[in-house]
């Protein structure tokens, strides 16, 4: 079905459900990795309501594949973050270990 | 092509997660909470994003005090019903026979009328005066 609607535009009525839109993941994104790429997801959350409601499947599922690739970007850079600062936590309390043993 | 599906790999996710970030933020982050991540965007630029302050909201939400809650961060207190709603859509598409399409995150007006807020939201909390820096973060 997804094949024939690709290679086949023109041939086929557009499906009836939008393309996923990824708007509740962008709006995780926003909130809790607070990093501007949960507002670019929304931005191409909201071209992919409105590029549907004007008929326009193909703009539709690209903007789909945009949001969907600035939400994980967004995600995955908050994951990074994440771990990057558990690390940097681990080498203080290291250094502090080692100096209060050494006494520095 | 997006058809609802039964995501019951996503459910699962959530439900494993879910309880271990409210167990950690109930009980760990109060006393350690110079430990937990720190917003990156405010560490390189001084400024409050949307997400600022929403890990505060969330202690304090599940410490029940809703009004340091709305002070931290209001966008994410106010996305809470949202994020309930999309995810109890999600449990009846695992457990029952019905699809539920969310309809009203694919209508555009609705998205438009977010994204608007979003972004005036995220402006309006960085101007250092008395109506507006009720918007921003705790310290």
């Amino acid at each position: 079905m997804e094949q024939n609607y690709q290679q086949n535009p023109s041939l086929q009525q557009p499906p009836l459900t939008p393309p996923k839109n990824w708007l509740v993941e962008s709006i995780l994104v926003t909130i809790l990795c607070c990093l501007p790429f949960g507002i670019a997801g929304i931005v191409f959350a909201s071209q992919v309501n409105t590029k549907y409601a004007a008929g326009d499947y193909n703009g539709a599922l690209q903007a789909s594949k945009d949001a969907g690739k600035w939400t994980k970007i967004g995600f995955f850079v908050g994951i990074g973050v994440i771990i990057l600062y558990m690390i940097w936590i681990f080498f203080i309390v290291g250094v502090a270990a080692f100096s209060s043993r050494y006494n520095f | 092509m997006y058809a609802p599906s039964k995501k019951s790999s996503t459910f699962f996710i959530i439900t494993t997660a879910v309880p271990i970030l409210v167990l950690l933020y109930s009980f760990v982050y109060p006393l350690y909470n110079q430990y937990f991540p720190k917003c990156f965007f405010y560490l390189l630029t001084g400024l409050h994003c949307p997400g600022c302050g929403s890990q505060r909201a969330i202690v304090s939400l599940l410490h029940g005090n809703f009004s340091d809650a709305l002070h931290n961060n209001l966008l994410a207190v106010a996305a809470l019903p949202l994020l309930i709603y999309s995810f109890i859509a999600l449990c009846v598409n695992v457990f029952t026979k019905k699809i539920v399409r969310q309809k009203i995150f694919y209508n555009p007006l609705f998205v438009k009328v977010l994204l608007t807020i979003v972004i005036v939201f995220s402006v309006l909390r960085n101007i250092p005066s008395y109506p507006f820096n009720l918007l921003a973060p705790l310290q």
